[in-house]
């Protein structure tokens, strides 16, 4: 067999990239080795995956097989969405890409006063104020819980929304009211790329520490720390205009949002520092560990990316 | 950053835009400009084109981080995806014969 004649393809960290795509109708393909939609009169439109964070599928996309082992070997998470971001199912970008990460994780959120302190960390982050002390887990989320309905009703006023209550029906699309619709979609694209964020720094999804028991409960609570600074007041703004298209609204101030705050490089770091509060270290290697056989190539992207 | 391909353009374009850009490959223009030299440059595009295309792409603070125009006819053609603009390729029609734009990929 000859050489191959284009060096590997490795991800680019996901700071360098664009945060979010919808794809909604087409058949997603290779086509000379880039990733393409084609649609049914046979227009082509590239998508440069390699620089994008994560793909959302909306009904009326299929993906071929090549197309799926493209986006997992550039990194990019493809995301399987319900109507306007509702998500589904995903795939794509395999987690748990590193042990001593998943360790980490895993432990500071089994040993209870290093879970109080992540959660601390997130509290203070996210109010810009350290938390009431000796409080529980518990009473965090309370306290929690009583101030996000305060900023929603905040916010919902600063922005001249009608606002009852944050509710929606993930298995019915329609029946929400247009604040909480563009709400809904406005976190789907916040909880993509912050999936994709924790995938690529190796972390797992699953274990989180104010929210558990969900798939995706780390996602949650990376992505609330975010939240109220980008796209809760997008959200609203966009409401308050009463648009045509909410979700396309959303989106385009969403992204707008996402460059201003300059989302992509932070949510990384921030997911390190949180986890740091914790107060352990990364596990060492036990004493009795072979390295691998064959060694790891060395990566441009994250440590979680599978270059 | 700019940067401006033309085809099928008049020599005397071609010689116009060498003056302000360097000319990197025939019909590929390189340069950095202000925003006013660049809609200066894009209206001599304009005037000057004929019956070639052109499209021109600048660096901006887009999520993406550049933009692009385009004038004329090409069977690539600017498509908007939520905010992030990307290209879409035609398939061939019947009445057209141009040569694929291999110099431009």
């Amino acid at each position: 067999m000859s050489q191959p004649i284009l060096p590997p393809l490795k991800p680019i960290p996901i700071k360098d990239r664009v945060s979010v795509l919808f794809v909604e109708k087409g058949n997603l393909d290779v086509l000379d080795g880039a990733f393409v939609v084609v649609d049914k009169r046979g227009t082509r439109t590239h998508i440069p995956v390699g620089g994008v964070a994560c793909l959302m599928l909306e009904p009326g996309s299929r993906v071929s097989h090549a197309a799926v082992a493209l986006a997992s070997r550039v990194g990019c998470l493809l995301l399987w969405t319900g109507d306007s971001g509702v998500r589904l199912y995903s795939a794509g970008q395999p987690g748990g890409a590193r042990a001593d990460r998943l360790l980490y994780q895993a432990r500071l959120a089994l040993d209870d006063a290093a879970r109080l302190k992540v959660v601390r960390k997130m509290y203070a982050m996210r109010f810009k104020e350290e938390p009431p002390a000796r409080r529980s887990v518990d009473q965090l989320r309370g306290i929690e819980g009583v101030r996000v309905r305060k900023m929603y009703e905040l916010l919902a006023k600063q922005y001249g929304v009608s606002w009852k209550v944050r509710n929606y029906d993930h298995t019915n699309w329609g029946s929400g009211d247009i604040p909480n619709r563009c709400l809904s979609s406005a976190t789907a694209c916040l909880y993509g790329i912050s999936e994709a964020a924790i995938l690529a720094a190796g972390y797992a999804p699953a274990i989180g520490f104010i929210h558990t028991g969900k798939p995706q409960s780390f996602v949650y609570d990376i992505a609330d720390i975010f939240k109220f600074e980008t796209v809760v007041p997008v959200a609203f703004r966009v409401a308050a205009k009463k648009p045509r298209d909410p979700e396309r609204d959303v989106r385009l101030a969403c992204r707008e949002v996402f460059r201003q705050t300059r989302l992509l490089r932070k949510i990384i770091p921030t997911i390190e520092e949180v986890l740091a509060a914790g107060g352990l270290n990364m596990p060492e290697a036990h004493p009795e560990a072979v390295t691998p056989a064959i060694p790891n190539k060395e990566s441009i992207g994250d440590a979680g990316h599978r270059g | 950053m700019l940067v401006i391909v033309v085809e099928n353009a008049p020599p005397r374009l071609r010689g116009r835009l060498a003056l302000w850009l360097l000319e990197v490959r025939a019909g590929v223009y390189v340069g950095k400009v202000s925003r006013r030299v660049r809609e200066m440059i894009w209206a001599n595009v304009e005037d000057g084109i004929d019956q070639g295309n052109a499209v021109m792409a600048w660096t901006t603070n887009t999520e993406s981080g550049f933009d692009f125009q385009t004038l004329g006819t090409n069977r690539r053609i600017p498509a908007e995806m939520d905010g992030i603009k990307l290209v879409s390729f035609l398939p061939e029609a019947k009445e057209e014969s141009e040569q694929d734009d291999n110099a431009t990929t």
